[in-house]
């Protein structure tokens, strides 16, 4: 049971925040160093790796919104999309009346989280940025989000849900 | 569960002599046939089953129960489509670390949408080997739903693979699979 990654959405489709969480116990490093360097030319790794992020952001936007709509197309105007599954993740989904989108990718095995969603939307979205006074009413290029408080909370938070257990 | 093996597949078998255990409808032994017990069945709802061929083309969908919203056929379609790219894309994102590096720059195999929820349905997709998608539309509540959907697999197979009319890729018009289907899927 674990945490993959994090993101809001806000209603302009933008990705307005994004974190990743290490990943916990004994997993191997994605690939060795020998490996992905040589095709790659020139490119450095972290642009690269900063293209790549930003490409799956795309991705599972566009996953969202098709299965959102595909969700009030065959449940009715009031049937909401909450997550999906496959083999190696699951992608928790939940979103609030201003249409901000909250996602979360966690292994498979975890239950439902769309009480945890919320309260991350309503504990820390809420009280640490939409109240903030120094964050803008829109979060154009992810403005204002992502502040020490929100940041803080958030893996805090994190890590109470997710806690190993014995 | 097994597929059974053999040529029953085609209308040249009398019916008499080979009775079909999927005919009768809502009887105990065909319960006891398909290996669900008769709590099981009460507490299903299907709504529906969709089939998309590798291609992302829908070749067949029928509704069982009301509970969807009706769609028109070229709604259905497009549905279709779209949760072919979708099983695509979610293929693509793998957050998870590999658990071993495979040799060269291979990325591992990755499963796709397994099962979607929203608030009002579940979808239960299974991909074959093949790339066939059976799709299938049940309550949220609905238990063993995999069981369910490898259970058409199984029909399928028998009914409309065995089936020496059938041309693949194509819709799907086999009269014994929908009387299959429905035996199996419809609420008695």
């Amino acid at each position: 049971m674990s945490v993959f990654s994090f993101y809001i959405f806000d209603r302009h489709t933008e990705c307005i925040y994004s974190k990743r969480f290490a990943a916990s116990n004994n997993a191997p490093p994605p690939r060795g160093a020998a490996g992905g360097g040589i095709q790659n030319g020139d490119v450095p790794a972290s642009l690269r790796k900063a293209s790549k992020d930003l490409d799956e952001t795309k991705l599972i936007f566009g996953t969202i919104f098709s299965l959102r709509r595909m969700a009030r197309q065959l449940g009715g105007a009031d049937d909401q999309f909450l997550s999906y599954r496959t083999g190696e993740y699951k992608l928790h989904y939940f979103e609030t009346p201003t249409q901000l989108k909250l996602v979360m990718l966690t292994s498979p095995n975890v239950g439902n989280m769309r009480t945890v969603l919320h309260q991350i939307w309503a504990t820390l979205f809420v009280e640490y940025v939409v109240k903030s006074p120094l964050a803008p009413a829109e979060h154009t290029g992810g403005k204002g989000v992502a502040n020490e408080l929100f940041e803080g909370g958030l893996e805090r938070f994190m890590e109470a849900v997710f806690r190993p257990q014995q | 569960m097994q597929v059974r093996t053999g040529v029953c597949g085609g209308a040249r078998q009398p019916e008499a002599s080979h009775p079909n255990r999927y005919r009768r409808r809502a009887s105990p032994v065909r319960l006891h046939a398909t290996g669900l017990r008769v709590s099981e069945v009460a507490a299903m709802v299907v709504f529906a089953l969709l089939i998309i061929n590798k291609a992302g083309g829908l070749i067949f969908n029928r509704t069982f129960a009301p509970g969807l919203q009706k769609l028109d056929s070229n709604d259905y379609l497009i549905l279709a489509g779209t949760f072919h790219g979708i099983h695509a894309i979610s293929r693509t994102i793998s957050p998870a670390p590999p658990v071993q590096p495979l040799p060269g720059n291979r990325r591992p195999p990755t499963t796709g949408i397994e099962s979607m929820e929203s608030s009002h349905f579940r979808l239960t997709c299974f991909q074959t080997p093949t790339g066939v998608k059976f799709l299938l539309f049940t309550s949220p509540e609905q238990p063993n739903t995999d069981a369910v959907v490898r259970r058409c697999y199984e029909i399928y197979g028998e009914f409309v693979m065995k089936n020496p009319f059938y041309s693949l890729e194509m819709p799907v018009r086999v009269e014994k699979f929908d009387r299959a289907l429905g035996a199996y899927l419809v609420r008695p």
